[in-house]
């Protein structure tokens, strides 16, 4: 009956659910700081942006669609374009019904390009899809200390082995190429919103959680019902012994952990590009030139001369001469770097090489 | 266009040409060359299958052959073009034959990758040369089509003869701001039918017997508006502003009903007038031979 504690009806559930909210929340912060880089880069690359908005809203469409077939409303009609999509039901149905789906728009764009490479990564990652109980948790898995622990295992598991996969990734395999081009792809697209053509209304996070709060506060009964559902799982999990529970916000975890990686990824891209625009010439193509010639260049080297970390160290070096060379080149091809009195320096010495 | 070219009073109001990526069908076709021809290099070179393709110097070209060939297939079924698979057989094909000719029969691993990235390197090359055939010309009295590598084609098209704008624009048209206008003149150019048909047969009778051999089929055609990328503005950008530059000339080379209405007035008008100043002439040469008449009279 020790068990049976208030630690273990109330608190025990409500960890995992805590975790998983922290991570998605750190995603969101994630997906702020790539909104707030591809306006800055929108007047020079409005394709790139566009591509973007599309994959953004092509999730949005498909979970709106996903919510629908769940809640057997049925699809009458899909539509997507670069700015907008729209689904319609067949049936037209009311209450739970439709939050459930709206839950589905809200929520989905978060999780389910991030899915996408799960399934992916299960494939091609060795190790880390690890959900069970710990030896020296047996005994308190059902407190709220042990679903944390748990919870927090698995995430570092998980993270272990993706992390351990991403610094070893082989960018001459098709399957690890393909990966990374999906990873960055699907991380321009992760977001619930998209950056509207004309700035008339302010796209951002305070604009996503404010949906997802509406949804919250206009039926609070429904998310007392999910909540219910939620603890009566962990109940269902508890009587059989069984680490279901935990299990599944794990899931959930790895799909928040995957998205952050997505997103860092593709912000470290878009950062790049905002940077090489400030370079004129032939220069601005040089930083993506070093990064591909110098991984080759590596690759071949360690061909004949072969050592154990191979990819890792190939890797290394193409970030570092990526940072480098861009790095000299906007010390010296640019105004950045340089105090007031080089700047003048420069602008002179630019003047009379333009004058020649 | 040469100021020869254009007519009398006429202005040009815009030159065009496809976007480089509006023949993404044909591209997509060479990308796909590329990419199967590096990832059978990476299968037979260097991935963990690589011994299953050492047993036989053959496998190399089957495996490669196969998937071209069913990937040919799919692409011809999915877009009803069986070019797309004649074009993959001639591939399979010259790289078969190329291999036994020069005796590359133990180096297929290495001139498979080879082979396939130059002949997509050729395939982009003819795509492009191709989209540089087309010019559309805009100018305030017609549209005039330009295309054709060797058969130069052309065709002029007055903006009062078109009775309908169709418009499109695909994904990565609206990504990058281009897409087809075309424009159905009344003798319905531009509108091109989608057809489809299905057909069976039934044999009757055995070895000895009598044989009976029935066909039966039935088909559909839908009018839909279709043309060749020479005859259309195919690919143009950017989109929008072409799209309402055409569709204003259009509106002011048309005559709407109200100024029909407007014109059938002052035709009426006009023969009015006429009818007044053929009476007042025959009034006054009346009144002429009358004064005249008066006169003799008087005399």
């Amino acid at each position: 009956m020790d068990d049976l504690s208030i630690d273990v009806i109330l608190f025990a559930p409500l960890a995992p659910m805590l975790g998983v909210l922290l991570f998605w929340f750190i995603q969101l912060l994630f997906i702020e700081s790539e909104k707030y880089l591809l306006t800055k880069i929108r007047p020079k690359h409005e394709p790139l942006c566009r591509f973007t908005n599309f994959l953004g809203v092509l999730f949005q469409t498909i979970c709106h669609a996903l919510g629908y077939t769940v809640t057997k409303s049925g699809v009458s009609g899909f539509y997507i374009s670069v700015n907008y999509g729209r689904v319609a039901p067949k049936k037209e149905k009311k209450g739970i019904f439709e939050w459930v789906a709206n839950v589905f728009l809200f929520v989905g764009p978060f999780f389910i390009p991030a899915f996408l490479l799960l399934i992916c990564l299960y494939f091609l990652m060795t190790g880390g899809f690890d959900i069970s109980i710990p030896a020296h948790l047996t005994g308190m898995e059902h407190t709220f200390a042990g679903q944390l622990s748990i919870f927090g295992t698995s995430l570092y598991a998980f993270s272990k082995g993706f992390f351990n996969f991403l610094s070893n990734i082989d960018l001459l395999h098709p399957g690890h190429f393909g990966f990374l081009l999906l990873l960055i792809v699907l991380g321009m697209g992760i977001r619930p919103s998209h950056i509207g053509e004309k700035t008339t209304e302010k796209v951002d996070m305070i604009y996503d959680l404010r949906n997802i709060w509406r949804l919250v506060t206009l039926k609070p009964l429904y998310v007392v019902i999910l909540f219910l559902f939620a603890y009566v799982f962990f109940y269902v999990s508890f009587f059989l012994d069984q680490g279901w529970y935990v299990a599944l916000f794990s899931i959930f975890g790895w799909l928040s952990i995957i998205a952050i990686v997505a997103l860092i990824i593709a912000d470290l891209i878009i950062l790049l590009i905002k940077t090489t625009d400030e370079i004129t010439g032939f220069w601005k193509l040089t930083p993506y030139v070093i990064m591909l010639v110098s991984y080759v260049l590596m690759r071949i080297l360690f061909h004949y001369f072969p050592t154990d970390f191979i990819n890792s160290a190939s890797l290394a070096v193409m970030m570092a001469c990526t940072v480098l060379a861009t790095y000299l080149i906007l010390k010296y091809r640019t105004n950045k770097f340089k105090t007031k009195k080089k700047m003048k320096l420069f602008k002179k010495k630019n003047k009379g090489e333009s004058d020649e | 266009m040469n100021d020869e070219e254009l007519l009398k009073n006429e202005k040009l109001k815009k030159v065009l040409s496809p976007h480089p990526l509006s023949f993404m069908n044909y591209q997509s076709l060479c990308i796909f060359l590329i990419v199967w021809g590096v990832l059978v290099g990476w299968l037979v070179n260097f991935s963990e299958f690589r011994g299953m393709f050492s047993d036989n110097e053959w496998y190399p070209i089957l495996v490669w052959g196969i998937v071209l060939l069913v990937i040919g297939i799919i692409a011809s079924l999915i877009t009803v073009r069986w070019s797309i698979f004649f074009l993959y057989l001639a591939i399979f094909l010259g790289g078969t034959g190329l291999i036994l000719w020069q005796g590359w029969i133990k180096t297929s691993d290495v001139f498979i990758p080879f082979y396939m990235v130059a002949v997509s390197i050729i395939g982009f090359l003819l795509v492009e040369w191709y989209r540089r055939s087309h010019k559309y010309i805009i100018s305030d009295h017609r549209i005039v089509f330009k295309g054709g590598i060797t058969v130069k084609k052309e065709r002029t098209l007055r903006y009062d003869k078109i009775t309908d704008i169709n418009a499109k624009q695909g994904v990565i048209g609206q990504i990058f701001g281009f897409g087809t206008i075309t424009p159905i003149s009344q003798s319905g150019f531009g509108l091109g039918s989608d057809k489809s048909f299905v057909g069976g047969g039934v044999q009757v009778g055995g070895e000895k017997k009598a044989k009976i051999f029935g066909l039966f089929g039935g088909g559909k055609e839908i009018q839909t508006p279709m043309s060749r990328t020479y005859y259309e503005l195919h690919g143009i950008h950017p989109y929008k502003e072409v799209k309402k530059l055409v569709e204003e000339m259009v509106q002011t080379s048309v005559i709407t009903p109200y100024q029909q209405e407007q014109v059938t007035s002052q035709k009426e008008q006009v023969d009015l007038q006429t009818q007044m100043r053929d009476l007042l002439k025959k009034q006054m040469d009346t009144n002429e031979e009358d004064q005249e008449d008066g006169s003799k009279e008087d005399s």
